[in-house]
């Protein structure tokens, strides 16, 4: 199932020329947060000023750490610091806290100190045999990029860092990567689904690229057979890394994410060829695609009612891209804008694809920030968008009949977390535009009062 | 009375924790695990509070995070009726460390004036324009030129300070913009210390109270400053007669600084928690205007109001012990007030846990309130300065349920995230149904959660959220 790259120009990044952006993207720290956050029974020590443990607190959220377990800290840096060097501080730090009951504290530098030279590698090699905890440190200033980049930055170092390459091979077996950049609020639900697939195909995780994950199972990575990728926006050089290093392929590449029946039934496909288990595939299916028309045929879902209907997506990659077929064949809406948090090669590469493939030509914006959405949206002015809480607002006044919330930051809050993978992932997208379809017609305002 | 708790580590009055401070006896510093909001932060936060501005932070777009997601989209957006304005931001990236960053900034205050149109644009260094030297204020200088509104720079970097510090520059930027007085404004005034943006649409807040107090006593308002107000608002601001704060802990330092430089005199009063301290609140900007006739009239219509709601409070508090612990939620000074109201109806307060870095960092706030009279029993204990989240650590659960057991005919003033073995008054911020806390309005609010409080202290308490909050082990 992998595909060539396609060869034709692929569109310029939008974000490279400008010198003021409202940008939708964090940076390379709160990457690398997010990252070593995923590992279980660990600490996060951050090399910083105070203000940055804030987007520590953003990745603590994300990853669903508990505090019960997993503590961050910070070094707190002041301008003495700055002036003098922050190592003194950073080891002084190390050691308050050495008797915490983990097995790795992650040591992440942020701007300031990496500007001003402190070496945390140095430090934590002399303070390790102080320690019973490993020490890693991740040099992951803000200014390195994005927080996709951030997520490249910790995964590199962490596998380079701790992976044992003495194991054997785990027939039939996955290290997942990236599954954290993902848009989707409630991302360990997609998780769960691919874990669950798995098991069913009888392919054994030998560990996810971060999420509750031991660090026994990241020494053990290379005993994997293959490699999923479940981004499209960060994680691929982990997986090439793990190819290069380990011998291990990457399954699934180069095809969208499962959100929607056909992007569903072509990666597990994908899978089964691989793992051998093409009849469990189908019978996953057919499951599930008559499950999904069932309930649909018991709920009524009114986005039937949109058909083609101009349509706006404004997200990451991972979900944005796969949207784009399920907004068109399964809802029947016309995408008139694409607009994506990034523009690597890679992503265009994949959403030219799908485009092509749909026979769509919509406006399509990479790297897009605040700003280029607003214009974007009052350039095509389509009458649903599948965005965030920042859409909705940035439609004000341009007619959007309806803003669905699916990426980042959205309105609901959603104590159990809700997949956009596979077939109840469909059905959770059906929803979602339920109830902003209902929302949509309830009256804002009564035409005159009772009389009780 | 007698605590009884070995796990004590200060018990004596306000005036007594603060010569430890000061005399560092007690070290103002707070653990690794605790890291409050950075200088870059709080002068985001005021900035923000102002109609139309363009905050344009030069450094890369991690800074923006919180203040895009949070100020700009959750709170503002959402819940205050604010449209969605830019969280503008130079993305600096390794190149622009390397050589700097100053075109870039140029190109952006163009760019940010061509694409948004403001009223004002604000850079706001971070650590990396700090670092490398980028030199803002000749950049905002140059920049003011070709663009149609004014350019400010603040020095925000991460590193440059505390949260405080960003709030006082900040506020103290904001006076360039405040223009040589045309006239007097008659009867009107300056609320300062405000942050943010406007009060939130669907209830009533501390700050909508006070506004609705000085309109019944006839006190027109300039500028809100920075919650919500304009640009030709704060040109203005010179013109009035006086200035108050809603808080005197925020409001203080702009209030002394637009006193000594423009001889605006600055309304010295505490928070109005209470039926006192709102009368002072009151005819402390009253007076100064010739207007405390029109106030005293307000007040003795307002607290005849209350009357019921002030003798149930007496009636309830007397003899009680208050044991007051608000340590994040709404914070320490509004604990410092509450201590004083309890007084007031006749209960014996004792503040808990207040770090010894919050007294440093407020300390002109915890000076003034000590000058007032304000000096309550005090307590610290050994949790307080243990790693870990001070709103859910389990040691100083422990350790209050213990204190309070030492205790006779105890009440606890706080939040609801506590389960000591006594009624529990839950003045969290985050129930909009008991907003304000402020004013006499604050009165019948206050006196409400003090009703439920006593008059359902034996339902049984939620097993489920103090094991959320606390675990289930017992050691």
């Amino acid at each position: 199932m992998e595909q060539e790259p396609i060869k034709e120009p692929a569109a310029p990044s939008a974000s490279s020329s400008e010198a003021c952006t409202d940008p939708y993207l964090r940076c390379a720290f709160n990457g690398a947060a997010l990252t070593a956050l995923g590992i279980s029974n660990s600490a996060l020590l951050a090399h910083s000023p105070q203000g940055c443990e804030y987007l520590v607190n953003n990745a603590f959220a994300s990853q669903e750490c508990d505090y019960m377990e997993t503590m961050t800290l910070c070094t707190k840096l002041c301008v003495d610091e700055i002036v003098h060097g922050g190592e003194d501080i950073l080891a002084r730090t190390i050691r308050e806290v050495k008797d915490l009951p983990i097995s790795a504290l992650f040591v992440l530098s942020a701007c300031g100190p990496e500007i001003v030279g402190d070496d945390i590698v140095g430090v934590c090699e002399t303070l390790q045999p102080e320690v019973k905890f490993r020490l890693v440190p991740i040099e992951c200033a803000g200014f390195r990029g994005s927080q996709y980049d951030g997520i490249d930055i910790a995964l590199d170092t962490i596998l380079k860092k701790l992976v044992k390459d003495n194991v054997e091979k785990v027939p039939n077996s996955v290290c997942l990567v990236a599954p954290h950049a993902n848009a989707n609020p409630t991302w360990p639900a997609d998780l769960a689904w691919v874990k669950q697939v798995l098991s069913r195909m009888g392919v054994k995780v030998v560990a996810t690229l971060t999420h509750r994950t031991p660090i026994a199972e990241i020494e053990n990575i290379a005993s994997a057979e293959t490699s999923l990728l479940l981004s499209h926006d960060a994680g691929q050089k982990a997986a090439d890394y793990l190819s290069s290093a380990y011998g291990i392929k990457q399954v699934c590449k180069g095809i969208p994410l499962p959100i929607g029946m056909t992007n569903t039934h072509r990666w597990l496909t994908a899978l089964g060829e691989r793992f051998d288990a093409l009849k469990t595939t189908e019978e996953m299916v057919a499951e599930g695609e008559r499950m999904v028309m069932a309930t649909c045929r018991r709920k009524w879902p009114m986005a039937r009612f949109l058909y083609r209907t101009p349509a706006a997506i404004v997200a990451d990659a991972t979900v944005g891209i796969p949207l784009v077929r399920f907004v068109t064949e399964e809802m029947e809406m016309t995408p008139e804008l694409v607009a994506l948090y990034t523009s690597q090669r890679p992503v265009r590469e994949l959403l030219e694809r799908e485009l092509q493939s749909l026979g769509l030509n919509p406006k399509v914006v990479y790297g897009t920030d605040v700003y280029k959405t607003r214009k974007s949206l009052q350039e095509v002015r389509p009458q649903v968008v599948f965005g965030s809480t920042i859409e909705r607002h940035a439609s004000e006044g341009l007619s959007v009949a309806y803003v669905i919330e699916v990426v980042r930051m959205v309105r609901q809050f959603r104590m159990i977390n809700r997949e956009y993978f596979g077939y109840n992932g469909i059905l959770n997208l059906f929803e979602y535009v339920q109830n902003e379809w209902t929302m949509g017609w309830r009256s804002k305002e009564k035409r005159y009062g009772a009389k009780w | 009375m007698n605590p009884g708790n070995n796990s004590i580590v200060f018990h004596g009055d306000l005036q007594q924790l603060l010569n430890k401070v000061e005399t560092g006896e007690m070290i103002p510093k707070l653990q690794a695990s605790h890291a409050p909001m950075c200088k870059f932060f709080t002068s985001y936060y005021v900035i923000s509070g102002i109609r139309h501005v363009v905050p344009l932070v030069h450094g890369p777009t991690g800074c923006p995070l919180y203040m895009s997601d949070f100020v700009r989209t959750r709170e503002c957006c959402e819940i205050r009726g604010v449209p969605l304005e830019p969280t503008a931001c130079t993305s600096l990236n390794e190149s622009n460390i390397i050589y700097g960053g100053e075109g870039k900034l140029l190109e952006a205050v163009k760019e940010a004036y061509a694409k948004y149109h403001p009223d004002l644009i604000v850079i706001l260094s971070c650590c990396c324009s700090g670092i490398i030297g980028d030199d803002v204020e000749s950049i905002a200088h140059e920049a003011e030129k070709l663009v149609g509104c004014r350019v400010l720079a603040l020095r925000s970097e991460g590193f440059g300070g505390d949260f405080r510090s960003g709030y006082e520059d900040a506020f103290k930027l904001i006076m360039d913009l405040m223009e040589p007085p045309e006239k007097k404004m008659k009867g009107t005034i300056n609320i300062l210390g405000a942050r943010w943006g406007p009060t939130p649409t669907e209830f009533n807040w501390d700050m909508d109270e006070i506004e609705r107090l000085l309109g019944e006593v006839g006190i027109k308002i300039n500028a809100i400053i920075a919650g919500g107000c304009t640009v030709e608002q704060i040109k203005h601001a010179r013109e009035v007669e006086l200035n108050a704060s809603w808080c005197f802990d925020w409001g203080q330092k702009l209030g002394d600084l637009m006193q000594e430089r423009f001889g605006i005199p600055y309304s010295n009063t505490g928070q109005p928690y209470g039926p006192e301290a709102t009368k002072e609140w009151l005819l402390g900007v009253a007076t100064p205007l010739g207007m405390e006739a029109e106030a005293i009239k307000v007040i003795e219509r307002e607290i005849k109001e209350v009357e019921p709601d002030i003798k149930y409070l007496r009636k309830a508090l007397s003899g009680k012990t208050a044991i007051i612990e608000i340590s994040e939620f709404p914070g320490p000074i509004r604990a410092l007030s509450l201590a004083r109201m309890a007084e007031e109806f006749g209960a014996h307060p004792v503040v808990i846990n207040v770090h010894p870095y919050t007294i440093k960092e407020r300390m002109p706030s915890i000076k003034f309130l000590l000058e007032t009279g304000v000096n309550p029993e005090i307590i610290l204990t050994k949790g307080l300065f243990r790693l870990g989240s001070f709103r859910s650590s389990k040691e100083t659960e422990d350790e209050l349920e213990e204190i309070v057991k030492g205790y006779e005919n105890p009440i606890f003033f706080g939040n609801s995230g506590r389960f000591p073995p006594c009624p529990v008054v839950n003045l969290t911020l985050m129930n909009p149904a008991f907003q304000p806390q402020y004013g006499f309005r604050g009165i019948k609010n206050i006196a409400a959660l003090v009703r439920q409080a006593l008059e359902n202290k034996n339902l049984p308490r939620s097993r489920l959220f103090k094991g959320m909050l606390y675990g289930t082990r017992t050691n």
